[in-house]
């Protein structure tokens, strides 16, 4: 069975389309930018991919996460052809932070907070009018683990048309975690360098709609061919490539793909030295026989980590490199670890071609892996 | 969404893990294996054990082939504040980095999949009152569409100081502090290894109102309803509502089905959606 993907919109730190943020990572920018929201006295790394949307520079303001959620949402039915208002139509939304920002401006300021704020179904059922509202939050997995979910409610008849998102912002509790254990700070992500030292929240929005192949009338951006979801079980917090082996073999065995029929990998390469080696090794074990193996490529360092949104902006655009037939390299790469010697990584400048068939990984705290695999309409 | 008909799945295990009277939060709490751990993830793996203990299955290998579905709202509330006032009263090198991974909802279901080698996924939903009934049927679907061989729900809700407080300032009196856990596995699978079936699950539903959600489940109007009797008990229970619900029902079954309806009454935190799960005697 295949699904569909007939919307798509996104918004962070380099763009509010899925197009504009595809033609910013393909030309090399990046999102990263002095850090607006806090007083950076109190830490030691400055930086970080915001969304730069406050009314007033240095005053923030709760309910971000939300305000990017509906728009997106808004953005991809429209996209679709669909109606705004969807009666019993579900949601699935993958964050990690949910709407912790807004917690801690509570905390700290007093700042008005209901319990219903932390989850989303409130603002989306005000919005779109449907209560089917489910809020994921398996962390930097979450928005990858919402579309294999929404497969499945496909799959076992329950819907037709399901909406996944994911939105993430950036809290001030996780700069701070991340800042304390990241010694030295890092100045970029740079995924697979043997320099990287850490991974740089990033903030925004994504969502797509997703219906069984065939019900849609309309253009299609791409197809869903399988989603796996895991956990390594492994260690607290270090991933385990064996259960990143065991989510991609997974992804391909439901997708009916082998190895050599994938195009190119968006990966997760948060730029944390464990995390990256742990995928690196696991690409290199699953394609070792794969001749010549997929290109592969990372997007965080253009617009940072954007947590449990993070492995659906890896889908988004990876279709747009599809559909465009340019695929963004990786941006400072230089020095790459042995471990992705054997790999076919992309780095610097995009690479053109005709692809068909993209992997997208995402790879949470605590060994949570999710891996789809996507089939994208060429232009 | 529904409760997919082409797996028939079953509670075979139930565990308790609620601060009072039966289980004293000092002592259980503190157990090898807790530090740096927080009280949400304490509780979640107490009742993970109880459960799995219940269903027989402690230790099992086939564990490893197992989904982990936890539900909570405010598990992490305590971690992200006190980083702030940390912060804000000094800097981040007064961080604890033992305290870091537990700044993100999905701790105590990736403490319960590492303690347990539990391999399958590993979901966490934050999904207010109705988030525990959910989890329950997305634990039927994660078997139904062959990603878990059986799973652990839990339920998790700590009292911690900010919690209180937002408690405190929505006209919240008492409220919970502890988790409860279900084993949830295909009815097949249960009487193949001579599993007690304390339920089975038949039926599931969500809509924006009490009417419509028991409509979706497809509940009889002769099943017993369940509603806020966790609440009178312990107090809001927020996101371990739904599976306090079902450990209660279970412990009550007759012959007559019951339903659980989650989040529709003033008692609760939230009341944004209602979800409703039919529990069958067997």
């Amino acid at each position: 069975m295949t699904w569909d993907i007939v919307g798509m919109s996104a918004v962070c730190s380099l763009g509010d389309s899925v197009t504009g943020i595809h033609e910013a990572l393909c030309s090399g920018r990046s999102g990263l930018a002095p850090v607006s929201a806090f007083d950076t006295s109190r830490y030691r790394a400055g930086s970080a991919y915001e969304v730069p949307d406050r009314a007033r520079p240095g005053v923030d303001e709760p309910l971000r996460a939300t305000r990017w959620l509906v728009r997106v949402i808004r953005e991809a039915l429209s996209d679709a052809g669909l109606p705004a208002a969807v009666p019993g139509l579900p949601v699935l939304v993958g964050t990690t932070h949910r709407e912790m920002r807004t917690a801690e401006l509570w905390w700290q300021h007093r700042a008005p907070l209901a319990p219903a704020d932390l989850h989303f179904t409130s603002a989306l059922r005000a919005a779109f009018g449907t209560s089917s509202v489910h809020t994921i939050s398996s962390a930097c997995a979450s928005s990858l683990y919402a579309l294999g979910m929404a497969t499945d409610l496909i799959a076992l008849g329950d819907a037709d048309t399901v909406v996944v998102a994911g939105t993430d912002s950036i809290t001030e509790s996780s700069f701070g975690g991340f800042d304390r254990i990241q010694f030295p700070p890092p100045s970029g992500i740079r995924m697979f360098d043997r320099s990287r030292c850490g991974m740089i929240m990033g903030e925004g929005a994504v969502a797509v709609v997703l219906r069984r192949t065939g019900a849609h009338p309309g253009r299609v951006h791409g197809q869903v061919r399988g989603v796996s979801m895991n956990c390594d079980a492994s260690h607290p917090t270090a991933p385990d490539p064996a259960g990143i082996v065991r989510a991609i073999e997974d992804a391909h065995h439901r997708a009916g793909v082998a190895p050599d029929e994938i195009d190119f990998v968006v990966a997760h390469g948060s730029g944390t030295p464990q995390s990256d080696l742990a995928e690196a090794v696991a690409l290199r074990q699953v394609f070792k026989a794969a001749d010549p193996g997929p290109l592969v490529t990372g997007i965080k360092a253009g617009m940072g980590h954007i947590s449990g949104g993070a492995g659906l902006l890896n889908l988004v655009i990876a279709l747009e490199a599809i559909r465009s037939g340019t695929l963004p390299g990786i941006s400072d790469l230089t020095d790459p670890i042995e471990e992705t010697k054997e790999l076919r990584v992309i780095s610097g400048a995009p690479a053109t071609g005709s692809f068909g068939t993209a992997q997208v990984h995402a790879i949470g705290m605590g060994g949570i892996n999710a891996v789809a695999i996507v089939e994208g309409a060429a232009q | 969404m529904r409760i997919p008909g082409a797996v028939r799945t079953a509670i075979t295990g139930v565990g308790w893990a609620v601060a009072g009277p039966g289980f004293d939060a000092a002592t259980e709490l503190a157990r090898r294996g807790m530090r740096h751990k927080d009280r949400a993830s304490r509780f979640a793996l107490r009742a993970a054990e109880r459960a799995l203990e219940d269903a027989g299955l402690l230790g099992a290998a086939e564990l490893g082939g197992a989904a982990v579905v936890l539900s909570s709202d405010f598990g992490n509330l305590d971690t992200v504040c006190d980083f702030v006032t940390t912060i804000a009263t000094s800097n981040s090198s007064d961080i604890s980095p033992m305290r870091v991974p537990h700044l993100s909802s999905q701790a105590p279901a990736a403490w319960v999949a590492l303690q347990h080698g539990i391999r399958g996924p590993n979901l966490t939903l934050c999904n207010g009152a109705p988030g525990g009934l959910d989890a329950v049927a997305w634990a039927c679907n994660l078997i139904a569409a062959s990603r878990a061989t059986s799973a652990l729900v839990i339920g998790v809700e700590p009292d911690t100081p900010p919690v209180a407080r937002l408690h405190a300032e929505t006209a919240g009196v008492k409220w919970i502090d502890g988790a409860v856990g279900l084993v949830i596995e295909p009815v097949q699978h249960a009487v193949g290894r001579g599993a007690r079936i304390r339920a089975e699950i038949a039926g599931y539903g969500k809509g924006d109102d009490e009417r419509s959600a028991l409509e979706a489940a497809g509940a009889a109007p002769t099943s017993r309803r369940l509603g806020s009797e966790p609440t009178a008990r312990f107090g809001r229970c927020s996101g371990a509502l739904g599976v306090v619900q079902c450990a209660m029902a279970v412990e009550q079954m007759d012959d007559v089905a019951v339903v659980a309806v989650s989040g529709p009454w003033a008692g609760e935190s939230d009341e944004t959606s209602v979800s409703a799960l039919v529990l069958t005697p067997r």
